[in-house]
């Protein structure tokens, strides 16, 4: 496997531990649907909430949060909808991202952005 | 009927807005309908944080409906009534009982004062519901008297209360101020000029609009000032009217009963006196409501807002129309207006030679508004006085205002009693058939009037003002008829408006 994949891949594993200890409880991982990938899907405080999650190793231009533009947030809102709507859920849900960051000391940090689309959504 | 209201204001009245909140599942969204302004749409900005604020985190997709859904909502004021109707949708807090809510929020949900306090007030009390305002109104909300109402510091205490665990402190009804301000100027601080003194007198009186006519520095603006202190005071419906007009202009309010006293630059723009905007505000003449409208330099008003009074001053309100709607605001004002005799202002100064050729004379009359002018009853002129007068030791200035003040009252007590019955209140408000049956002219008077509109070319018009002012002079001296002494007076202030003018 190409070395982005398995910081990625790592990154993932990491954070369901992490958001786990926060108390998110994750209902799956990698959820494959037409349109795209959600890396994790959890339940927090009454919402179900589609987690991406991007890893980054310190020292690149941008911080791993503001890899994600506004086109795939867009790509989460389709996907997350279309998920929502397989499970049947019709309960409030919401987009957090988990950015890792990997220090040169080899150690990662992660911190979580809660509901990233507040604002964004037109009604 | 739906338990969270709020309010919205079309023209100075406050009209009652029921607040319905949906909630769906989904991302986060809040939408807003019922025709919300641009400052209602952003509150929801404001609501979210201001409910975070307090642990709330509103989730899902949030609907918010402002019923009637077909009138224009404006202002901040619907901030805490939203918050309160999504905090009761998700099952938050309970609002049992119906109630008016009204308040800008801050976003660590601290309520700000908003405009228009007054009127939801008023509401409030027509309607029998209780009103809940931020701490900051709660000063001219306790002026009206008969209501249930509580004042918001921060939304935290509305929540409690409305859960029953804290009470709000209620608003008390305030003591009313009983001392009437200091006159300033007082009339007796005015030297000579007893001739514009008296007329002053008998504007107050009659409720007559009044030209001023003098050269610079003679002392029109300190006559037109101490105006307002020689006028009644107001009544209670009066007041409440003054108190509505001011607090949907969010200005601050005082209890005294002393009528307002609006002087207009003649920079001022016409919507910046009849009222409008984009969101329909009260301009100067309703803020002069019941009160004094004083055009100082009125040659230099630009003429389109001098013809945009003509109705008003006949109507006593005016009507606004625009894209946004269209409001009646109160506009029942006394007008004083101020101007020199010519363009180098010393026509007529028995020291100062006028510079002003014929021509420039003529032009300087022209800019007058003959329609605003033909609503003046009376024309005073004002002299300038002698250096000798100016320094002359104090005392024997005359009456002061208070003196003045009484004679006042009991003239206009003597219209109310003669005129309530037919629905007016004084003597200026006369239509001209009252006038010719009730007016009540002794034969003498009436010879003298026949005489008199021959002599000095008095039109029709020109006869019933004559009639309305001898009337208040009438009053005045507390005499039933009006005889020859009182059409002589009321002649003069007549003439002081053909002499420069009108010839």
């Amino acid at each position: 496997m190409p070395r982005h994949l398995d910081l990625g891949a790592a990154g993932e594993d990491l954070a369901v531990r992490e958001l786990s200890r926060l108390g998110y409880r994750v209902m799956g991982t990698n959820i494959r649907m037409r349109m795209g990938e959600l890396d994790i899907v959890a339940e927090e405080g009454g919402e179900i909430v589609v987690v991406e999650v991007r890893t980054r190793t310190l020292g690149r231009m941008l911080p791993p949060e503001a890899t994600v533009g506004p086109s795939k947030i867009r790509k989460l809102v389709r996907t997350g909808t279309a998920y929502m709507d397989s499970i049947g859920w019709e309960g409030p849900w919401r987009i957090d991202i988990a950015a890792i960051t990997l220090g040169t000391d080899g150690k990662p940090a992660l911190e979580v952005f809660r509901d990233i689309t507040v604002g964004l959504i037109k009604p | 009927m739906n338990a969270v209201l709020g309010v919205t204001l079309q023209g100075i009245q406050a009209l009652r807005v029921e607040v319905e909140v949906e909630i769906t599942g989904g991302l986060f969204v809040i939408s807003v309908v019922g025709l919300p302004d641009a400052s209602v749409r952003e509150a929801r900005e404001r609501v979210r944080a201001a409910l975070r604020s307090l642990g709330i985190s509103v989730k899902g997709r949030v609907a918010v409906n402002l019923a009637p859904a077909d009138s224009p909502k404006e202002g901040a004021l619907l901030d805490l009534p939203i918050a309160v109707g999504i905090a009761h949708s998700m099952g938050e807090i309970h609002v049992t009982r119906p109630s008016l809510f009204m308040g800008e929020l801050a976003l660590d949900g601290r309520v700000r004062r908003v405009r228009g306090a007054v009127p939801a007030a008023i509401l409030a009390r027509d309607m029998g519901l209780p009103l809940f305002v931020p701490a900051g109104n709660a000063r001219e909300v306790s002026l009206v008297k008969g209501i249930e109402a509580y004042k918001v510091e921060h939304i935290r205490g509305l929540f409690e209360h409305l859960r029953g665990s804290a009470m709000l402190q209620a608003i008390e009804p305030s003591e009313e101020s009983v001392e009437y301000p200091e006159p300033d100027p007082d009339l007796s601080d005015i030297k000579g000029q007893a001739a514009a003194k008296r007329a002053l007198e008998i504007a107050a009186a009659g409720h007559h609009n009044v030209l001023l006519t003098g050269s610079p520095g003679s002392g029109k603006t300190l006559l037109a000032r101490s105006l307002k202190d020689i006028l009644p005071p107001l009544s209670d419906d009066e007041m409440m009217e003054v108190l509505m007009v001011r607090s949907t202009v969010g200005l601050s309010l005082d209890s005294s009963r002393r009528r307002p006293f609006r002087a207009i630059h003649h920079t001022a723009s016409t919507i910046s006196v009849c009222g409008g905007g984009t969101n329909l505000r009260p301009g100067e003449i309703s803020l002069a409501h019941r009160g004094v409208l004083f055009l100082d330099e009125f040659t230099e008003f630009r003429r389109d807002l001098l013809e945009s009074l003509r109705q008003p001053l006949e109507d006593g309100c005016i009507s606004v129309s625009r894209a946004s709607g269209s409001v009646t605001y109160p506009a029942r004002v006394l007008l004083v207006a101020a101007c020199n005799p010519c363009q180098c202002g010393y026509l007529g100064d028995p020291v100062e030679p006028c510079r002003c050729s014929p021509s420039a004379v003529d032009r300087y009359r022209r800019k007058m508004s003959g329609p605003i002018l033909d609503r003046v009853d009376l024309y005073v002129t004002v002299p300038r006085l002698t250096p000798e007068e100016l320094v002359q030791a104090e005392g024997q200035e005359g009456e002061g205002s208070p003196e003045v003040l009484k004679r006042v009252i009991r003239a206009r007590e003597r219209q109310w009693e003669r005129w309530g019955p037919l629905g007016f209140q004084c003597n200026a408000e006369l239509p001209e058939k009252a006038l010719k049956k009730q007016v009540g002219i002794n034969a003498e008077g009436r010879r003298f009037l026949k005489e008199m509109a021959g002599r000095v070319r008095l039109s029709g018009r020109g006869i019933s003002r004559v009639m309305k002012v001898a009337r208040t002079i009438a009053d005045l001296a507390g005499d039933v008829d009006i005889s020859t002494v009182h059409l002589a007076e009321a002649l003069a202030f007549r003439e002081g408006g053909d002499l420069p003018w009108n010839r």
